[in-house]
């Protein structure tokens, strides 16, 4: 409270570590809500990023308990406005459009009902269909403001319904007078989408990332582009279709096309005035040379686009007809392109907005059709601004599968600060937490930025509810370890099989088990079926196990569920970094147990992380080592972290690897996690960690606050 | 104990972390945290007082016993059968001492074998000697709460709707393989106002917490033996009664013993009278043990029971240094030695805590004050 006082009144940037599950939220609104109330100058707007919907959701329901303490204590009615948003597939009201399935045909159907120029010719041919959600809110919705209140997805839905306004534009409307506004970090950090959505937020906002332990990985991904062979093919239909459309119009409505080639003679000044006044959030897609030129004349005609794109298209598919990995810097991908197909710099950096320009005059409708060029054209425009932080990487086939022609090229971000840069310089104050952020000073120096506060919180516990084990020795004394050379090292399996076996015994309802990746998962299960272990661990508790499948895992989690609450135990086998070991919260005895077989090591021989590896040791000077650890650690703490979420819950954490011992692995690890590691639990054999197993789970069986001597009288009377 | 077998071996069992339960004082000696140790076993005595409720004091409890594999785990020593069954012996005593008018039954089970131990309902010799004839037995498989469950619910079903019905169920396993729904049986339970208790030998366990909840019974996880004992000892007192069971008044007969050479010309001379006739006030004949037409209590068996419904107040504690009168127990008439003393809130008197134990567990009165109420 008093580092997030100090982080709004200095007007800069914090990183906070909270444990999670002990009231991070609610402290975070209700002093940011307070501060809001006490200087409604200094602060605005709160924007609250969560990760996903679910998570969203939680953030407005502690919302709304905040708001109606408020208005029990000081018994008169606040008028702060709150709202979520999510995209147009979880808000969409339209009976047709709403009950398509992904996101992206929602979008395209949406887009498709309610752009500018379908409406236009509605007018005039009413045939047309439109939306009326999006009629009737253009038509009214703009002048009344929404009540205020607190409105999660649902509730916006229902008042959407009632008034028959379109709900999405709705809220994208309303969250510029919002006071609070929860979304996805994507609506921040991913530039497509935050040119369209969050551009607009006043400067004297303070932005929360909640859950941010992996800010940089999904700064990374928003600016990354990989391209396939299919990509390119479908670029082709699509730069086949605009220029047919050219052509019609051409025909039909030539008055058009020379109106937007007297725009962009104009340039793109609006915007540069624009963002010279500080009314947008900058883009990083669209960088300030851009702005301050017109757009180069060998692409201003729509032909001549056309013609550019295409043979833009050819050199790249010419790229990706090799047989061997190829690894460049932008610079030589410029040298290398003006050689081969003559495209100077400069044009290549305007593709993006161009595209949008010509789109936009073509009135194509289907927008969902064209990503595959818009993603080029952000691919072309990236390339030609950026000369460092990013990597061209062309691989002609996927590791996996070697034999199999796949070729990928993998244009791939490597300074995360890049698509972040805009978020710190324009909001006043911005706020990274999570529950895993250890070791603090990473997160400042990958992202680039200057935090007045850095502060790692531990829990007050009423008992000790959390166990850290680190088992470093099997029965017989093998060191057990996920270390390559030993991975395969029958006794290291039989060892992890033993540990499971013993744990399925003394543990109640439900165990999860993270595995380094699906590899090593699949083949240990394997060996075990064959050393007779997992028929063993069934006569205790059922196995289920984690797929890269979504679909077959969402099963298994619910049966595994199940199986935790009639009383049956259950045990996960999951993978770090996978779906379960992000999202998914093992509340009480759905996680009684956690048990981490190695360390979560990223997968080092890719060429990407390599690469990347080498930028944060040139610029950062970050070793490789220590990234790697890092890594590793916030992967194991956010693993072993889903099984405690709040005070009256309790869990083992056991870190199966004797590598965790080790003071650089150790150090690395949550401070409250840390604290609870003694000395005496570090290089524990299976036994001794049975032991003191069955000795926590008594003790955190007794009821809840009751204080009581030491057990082991017994001995001594 | 000694002839058990020789798995039951000091060094074949369980790692134990002994020295961390002692600690230093500020001396570096031991012996504070020894002598505050046996103290606190001394004082092991729960204090619930329920104030003035109804208690159901007429118990039919149904003891289910876990006898799955994990049974056999040397945790509690010599193995967990054992020493269950050993705690069992005491706690049956200690319930028809505290309960004379309710009755037990016990049953081992496991997946879809059980065994009755003892199905004599109100005789503690007869469930001692079953239950030392149990020990010895075989402790396999998984165990199946929902099949304990339902054979203990068909039997308390028939029992009356004034008596108290309860199951206490010691479930030494953590997972339990069911043919059918428990949440069902859950319900089917709770309608029929059967209270089910759970004691746990190894954690806490989901499905138990429900079902006691539910129910409205108790769940406990033990921690040691003595933590075991303490726990069982909490069910020997009468639950307070739900206010939702029927309430009758209830026929008792107080019978006479009719000694056989005493000829009764009342009686029917069809059956001769043999030493277990008895001789009944209302129908003024004498009557066969198992002919009786009535509950049958003694005078003392009531008495016993009253107590529950007035329990004495619980003596006030305090450091032996503060007391200032005389030093020496009411009782016993020794000197008090133990750190704390005990007040009896209504007569002041002082006692040791060896008294006071006695006093609240056997008693159930304060000798002082009867003493000052006789002489008045």
């Amino acid at each position: 409270m008093l580092e997030l006082k100090r982080t709004l009144d200095a007007k800069g940037h914090g990183v906070l570590e909270m444990p999670s599950g002990t009231g991070k939220t609610i402290s975070l609104l209700s002093l940011i809500v307070a501060y809001q109330k006490a200087y409604p100058l200094e602060v605005t707007k709160l924007i609250y990023c969560s990760r996903t919907v679910p998570e969203i959701e939680k953030v407005v329901e502690e919302l709304r308990k905040l708001m109606e303490f408020y208005t029990k204590e000081t018994g008169e009615k606040n008028n702060f406005l709150a709202l979520a948003l999510s995209s147009r597939k979880n808000l969409c009201i339209h009976p047709e459009v709403s009950s398509l399935r992904f996101g992206k045909e929602v979008d395209g159907k949406c887009h498709s009902l309610t752009a500018s120029y379908i409406r236009a010719q509605h007018h005039s041919n009413p045939s047309q269909p439109v939306c009326r959600f999006y009629e009737e809110f253009d038509a009214v919705g703009r002048q009344v403001p929404i009540p205020s209140g607190i409105y999660n997805l649902d509730d916006l839905k229902d008042f959407g319904r009632k008034k028959g306004w379109c709900p999405y534009y709705l809220a994208r409307y309303s969250i510029l007078h919002a006071n609070i506004v929860v979304y996805s970090y994507h609506y921040l950090l991913d530039p497509k989408i935050a040119d369209l959505v969050s551009k607009e937020l006043a400067k004297k906002s303070v932005v929360v990332f909640d859950e941010a332990h992996n800010i940089d990985n999904v700064c990374i991904d928003s600016m990354s582009v990989n391209i396939t062979r299919r990509t390119l093919d479908r670029c082709q239909t699509n730069v086949d279709t605009l220029q047919n459309t050219i052509q019609r119009i051409k025909e039909t409505d030539a008055a058009k096309l020379r109106e937007e080639y007297r725009r962009l003679v104009e340039g793109l000044k609006e915007a540069n005035v624009a963002r010279e006044t500080d009314i947008y959030l900058s883009n990083p897609v669209l960088p300030d040379e851009v702005l301050q030129e017109a757009i180069p004349g060998s692409i201003r005609t729509a032909e001549h686009f056309v013609g550019f794109l295409k043979r833009f298209l050819e050199y790249l598919k010419a790229r990706l007809r090799i047989h061997h990995v190829v690894q460049e810097s932008s610079p030589q991908f410029l040298k290398d392109i003006y050689e081969k197909v003559c495209i100077d710099r400069k044009p290549l950096r305007f593709c993006a907005e161009r595209l949008r320009s010509l789109l936009r005059t073509l009135e194509i409708a289907d927008i969902a059709d064209f990503s595959p060029i818009t993603l080029i054209s952000h691919f072309a425009t990236l390339v030609s601004t950026y000369s460092k932080g990013f990597t061209i990487i062309i691989e002609p086939f996927e590791d996996k599968t070697p034999t199999i022609a796949n070729p990928v090229l993998h244009f791939s971000c490597m300074d995360p600060s890049i698509a972040i840069k805009p978020v710190f310089e324009r909001f006043q104050s911005v706020v990274i937490t999570s529950g895993t952020l250890s070791p603090l000073d990473i997160y400042p120096r990958i992202l680039d930025f200057r935090p007045v506060t850095m502060a790692s919180f531990t829990m007050t516990l009423a008992r000790t509810c959390l166990c850290p084990l680190i088992v470093g020795r099997g029965n017989d004394q093998v060191a057990m370890s996920s270390k390559f050379e030993t991975r395969e090292d029958f006794a290291v399996i039989r060892n992890y099989g033993n540990l499971l076996l013993e744990m399925s015994a003394i543990v109640p309802d439900g165990i999860v088990a993270f595995f380094t990746s699906y590899v090593y998962m699949e083949n240990i299960v394997a060996s075990w079926y064959e050393q007779g272990i997992l028929e063993n661990i069934q006569r205790n508790k059922l196995i289920f196990i984690e797929t890269p499948d979504a679909a077959e895992t969402s099963m298994a989690l619910e049966k595994y569920q199940e199986a935790c609450e009639n009383g049956r135990g259950a045990i996960l086998l999951s993978v770090a970094r996978g779906k379960v070991s992000e999202g998914i919260d093992f509340v009480h005895h759905f996680g009684r147990a956690v048990i981490m077989f190695g360390v979560p090591y990223v997968y080092t021989q890719s060429r990407i992380l390599k690469a990347r590896l080498e930028y944060l040791r040139d610029q950062f000077q970050i070793r490789e080592n220590d990234f790697l650890t890092f890594d590793a650690m916030r992967h194991a703490a956010q693993c072993v972290g889903r099984a405690i979420r709040g005070k009256t819950d309790y869990g083992l954490m056991i870190f199966a690897d004797k590598r965790y011992a080790r003071a650089d692995k150790r150090g690395k690890l949550p401070r409250w996690i840390q604290e609870h590691i003694s000395d005496g639990s570090l290089n524990l054999t299976i036994d001794e960690t049975v032991q003191l197993s069955k000795h926590f789970l008594r003790q955190m069986a007794q009821p809840f606050r009751r204080v009581r001597p030491a057990p082991f009288f017994t001995r001594f009377s | 104990m000694d002839e058990e077998p020789e798995r039951a071996k000091r060094w074949e069992g369980g790692y134990e972390r002994t020295w961390e339960v002692l600690k230093e004082d500020e001396s570096g000696s031991l012996k504070a945290t020894v002598e505050d140790i046996l103290f606190q076993a001394k004082r092991k005595r729960v204090f619930e007082s329920h104030g003035q409720v109804r208690l159901g004091m007429m118990r039919h409890l149904y003891v289910v016993i876990d006898s799955s594999r994990t049974m056999e785990d040397q945790d509690l020593k010599p193995n967990r059968l054992t020493s269950t069954l050993k705690l069992m012996e005491f706690f049956v005593e200690e319930y028809f001492d505290q309960n004379p008018i309710s009755q037990v039954m016990f049953l081992l089970f496991e997946i879809n074998t059980f065994f009755y131990i003892c199905f004599d309902a109100g005789n503690p010799k007869k469930h001692v000697a079953a239950l030392k004839k149990a020990v010895g037995s075989t402790c396999l498989g998984e165990p199946s709460l929902y099949n304990a469950l339902n054979i203990a619910m068909q039997t308390l079903k028939h029992m009356p709707g004034h008596t108290s019905r309860e199951i206490l169920i010691i479930f030494s396993s953590l997972t339990t393989c069911d043919p059918a729904n428990i949440y069902e049986l859950i319900k089917t339970l709770k309608e029929l106002k059967i209270r089910v208790s759970v004691i746990g030998l190894s954690a806490e366990v989901r499905v138990c917490t429900i079902l006691t909840r539910e129910t409205g019974g108790s769940y406990n996880v033990i921690l040691d033996e003595s933590h075991f004992k303490e726990l069982l000892m909490l069910h020997v007192k009468p639950p307070p009664a739900s206010s939702s069971s029927e309430c009758s008044l209830i026929r008792m007969g107080f019978p006479q013993h009719i000694i056989a050479s005493v000829s009764d010309q009342d009686a029917k001379p069809s059956f001769s009278m043999s030493l277990y006739t008895l001789y009944c006030m209302r129908t003024r004949r004498g009557l066969r043990l198992f002919a009786l037409c009535l509950t049958l209590v003694s005078a003392p068996h009531l008495a016993r029971s009253f107590h529950h419904l007035f329990p004495l107040d619980a003596f006030q504690e305090s450091p032996l240094e503060e007391h200032t009168g005389d030093r020496f127990c009411q009782a016993c008439q020794g000197e008090l030695k133990d750190k704390s003393v005990f007040t009896c809130p209504a007569c002041s008197s002082v006692f040791c805590t060896e008294c006071d134990l006695f006093i609240h567990d056997t008693l159930h009165c304060c000798p002082a004050c009867i003493h000052t109420q006789g002489a008045s």
